[in-house]
């Protein structure tokens, strides 16, 4: 499960900028996103006219080669920056191009169409001149997805004096009759009458993340920023009737056709079609089942575009980066609670954990991905955040009765590869697989990041770990319940005078063997408020627990 | 094959890039010619390179197919090793500066070194 898609309210504020009217006519620049803690430059949104139309696109990249990309229905051009996939395959195919995206007619940013009377594939293929020109384009690349494919294919057979080559992904000439079935396509149509809008139509699209809750209500809001819903039907019907078959012996650009061969909505059969009907394709066939080109291996898809296109392969675009790694093992799944939980009641728990990380990482300005069953692995620009994270998550966990072991370690990553991997991952799960126990442990190295921050540590030894000579210091992020200093030195006799009044107070509660939420309610404050009250008496008394907190005010009052 | 048709000088370059002649200015390379360029997303330890003629005639051809204007300002020459900075405007308003060093052999470009800047 992505937790991407935790902030959407937050980036949808980003993008509305500066009100409409102070900006210039003709174009307006959004601002840049803030995602998981990296800034993600989103493109300037130009418009072109058509006729009497304004098609919307954005230019990225300095390549000498000019590649315009369509990336099939639904899209937004600005939402879908939002998507890291997306993001990533725009970073590829723009650091060897000036990538011009386009955004369709009747879609997203650029003007609607009347449902009654649908533009025709010439129609759009002067859309894609349009924003050629504008964007002082002569000759492009053409790189067309889903229904973008048979638009690149009328412009590539109207137009062969400015198409220099085409990629096809998830492509198809004839959407009824090679694409898909008849039942489908009713049943795609039937979906965008029934349930634009509300993600329902992610299933039909890329049916492996319709489960990701958080992708999925992204996905919803795609959507919604793509089309009405009467656009979105009249889209479905526009598509269920293309058919550019009788063009395609004009079309003689190059042609690299992608596939990939699970294709939910349209079967690998439609491109080897194409394949066998072009003069100049070649067809790979790609593992995978997403429909749309900028979900799932989109580096896959970069490679081969590039080298399609350039004749050279890419070289490997390292972007490394320091980041504090955390991997939370959900330890209460597979061992001792398991057992005492009915399986069906530890599900529903796990399910409501899943629901609440999104949140809690994302308050913290983390990114995390499930990597399995049970494991979490997430980064932080800063070590507190990410202590403060684990937590969190601990305290969510117990809440809902489940054990987390955490992690963390601090190292470079490489921000290009996803999901997250490296060797200070590897450490930091090797830390968090030396507990059994809702522990929270950091690298030495990692701890010493966050002076100042009163976050406290406790020594826990070292850990042997694979490919590092010296074994790895450990400690454990100290508890409220057990603030017991690093280095704690002589005894001294605790001195009641170093707390406040009300600190006071709340040990006199505490005494009185009052929980923190009953001293919360005694005393008017929350809950959070004693728990810090709480952990500063103990700080102050260098008391290991409550309880012994307690029996120093027993013996004081007793003397 | 191209042939070389002019001799390889400031105001040959300012002529060919103003009027966008490809063909014109992928004569004045050498057969071997490297081409490197350096942008933002081509830092100065991985710049992009175009090696060979060929390579290079594909690259002018595609950036004189662009409908925009080029300006050549600044044209230095010291010995074997030119300068020149271009200013070049796409229709809709977005801008580029770029300043290229050049290193000659017997008349032809052996070894370019692009570095530009682009609006966004």
């Amino acid at each position: 499960m992505s937790l991407a898609y935790s902030c959407r309210s937050f980036y949808a504020i980003c993008l509305s900028g500066p009100p409409l009217r102070n900006r210039p006519h003709s174009c307006y620049t959004s601002a840049s996103l803030v995602l998981w803690g990296r800034q993600v430059r989103v493109a300037v949104t130009r418009y072109a006219r058509s006729g009497e139309a304004r098609i919307a696109y954005q230019v990225v990249g300095h390549g000498s080669l000019d590649l315009v990309l369509i990336p099939g229905f639904p899209s937004n051009l600005e939402i879908l920056w939002e998507d890291p996939d997306y993001s990533r395959l725009v970073k590829r195919l723009s650091a060897f191009s000036r990538l011009i995206l386009f955004q369709p007619r009747g879609s997203g940013l650029s003007d609607g169409v009347d449902p009654r009377a649908l533009p025709d594939l010439r129609a759009r293929v002067d859309d894609i001149i349009a924003v050629m020109d504008a964007a002082g384009c002569g000759r492009a690349a053409l790189f067309g997805a889903s229904d973008g494919a048979a638009q690149v294919l009328s412009f590539a057979a109207i137009h062969p004096e400015r198409t220099r080559a085409l990629v096809l992904a998830g492509g198809y000439a004839c959407f009824s009759d090679t694409a898909t079935d008849a039942k489908r396509l009713r049943a795609t149509v039937e979906a965008a009458e029934a349930g634009w809008g509300t993600g329902a139509g992610l299933a039909r699209l890329a049916a492996g993340r319709a489960d990701d809750r958080a992708f999925a209500d992204w996905w919803a809001r795609l959507e919604r920023l793509s089309a009405s819903p009467t656009a979105a039907v009249a889209q479905a019907r526009m598509t269920a009737a293309i058919d550019v078959r009788d063009l395609l012996p004009a079309v003689g650009a190059p042609t690299l056709l992608l596939h990939r061969t699970e294709d939910a909505l349209v079967r690998v059969e439609a491109s080897r079609q194409l394949a066998r009907a072009l003069k100049d394709a070649r067809l790979v066939e790609l593992p995978g089942r997403d429909h749309p080109v900028w979900l799932g291996d989109v580096d896959g898809v970069a490679d081969l575009a590039e080298e399609f296109l350039t004749g050279e392969r890419s070289v490997a675009h390292g972007d490394r980066v320091l980041a504090v790694l955390l991997v939370a093992r959900v330890v209460g799944a597979s061992g001792g609670l398991a057992a005492a939980m009915a399986s069906r009641h530890l599900e529903e728990r796990m399910e409501l954990f899943r629901e609440a990380l999104p949140r809690i990482v994302a308050r913290h300005g983390g990114y995390a991905r499930w990597s399995g069953a049970d494991r979490i692995d997430a980064r932080f620009n800063g070590a507190a955040r990410a202590a403060n994270c684990a937590v969190a998550l601990r305290e969510t966990a117990t809440s809902l009765g489940l054990a987390i072991a955490q992690g963390l370690h601090v190292g470079e990553i490489d921000m290009a590869l996803e999901p997250l991997s490296g060797e200070a991952l590897d450490i930091a799960d090797r830390i968090a697989a030396s507990t059994r126990h809702a522990d929270i442990l950091l690298s030495r190295l990692t701890s010493e990041l966050v002076s100042g921050s009163g976050l406290q540590f406790l020594d826990r030894g070292s850990i042997a770990v694979d490919g590092t000579r010296e074994p790895l210091a450990i400690v454990a992020l100290a508890s409220e319940r057990h603030l017991e200093p690093l280095g704690r030195g002589k005894a001294r006799p605790a001195d009641l005078g170093v707390l406040s009044a009300r600190e006071r107070e709340v040990l006199g509660l505490v005494a009185d063997g009052l929980s923190n939420p009953h001293i919360a309610v005694q005393l008017g404050l929350s809950e959070h408020t004693v728990k810090r009250h709480v952990a500063n008496i103990l700080l102050k008394l260098d008391m290991p627990t409550r309880a012994a907190a307690a029996g120093l005010v027993a013996r004081r009052a007793a003397q | 094959m191209l042939t070389k048709t002019h001799p390889v000088t400031g105001a040959a370059i300012k002529r060919a890039i103003e009027a966008r002649d490809g063909r014109t200015l992928a004569s004045f390379y050498a057969d071997n010619a490297v081409t490197r360029i350096v942008d933002r997303n081509n830092p100065p330890s991985k710049p992009r390179e175009i090696k060979g003629r060929g390579a290079i005639s594909t690259f002018w051809d595609d950036i004189c197919s662009r409908t925009m204007t080029h300006r050549v300002d600044v044209t230095l020459a010291d010995g074997e090793q030119m300068a020149f900075t271009q200013a070049c405007t796409y229709p809709d308003g977005a801008k580029v500066f770029c300043i290229a060093l050049l290193k000659l052999e017997n008349g032809l470009i052996v070894d370019q070194t692009v570095v530009q800047a682009w609006d966004e």
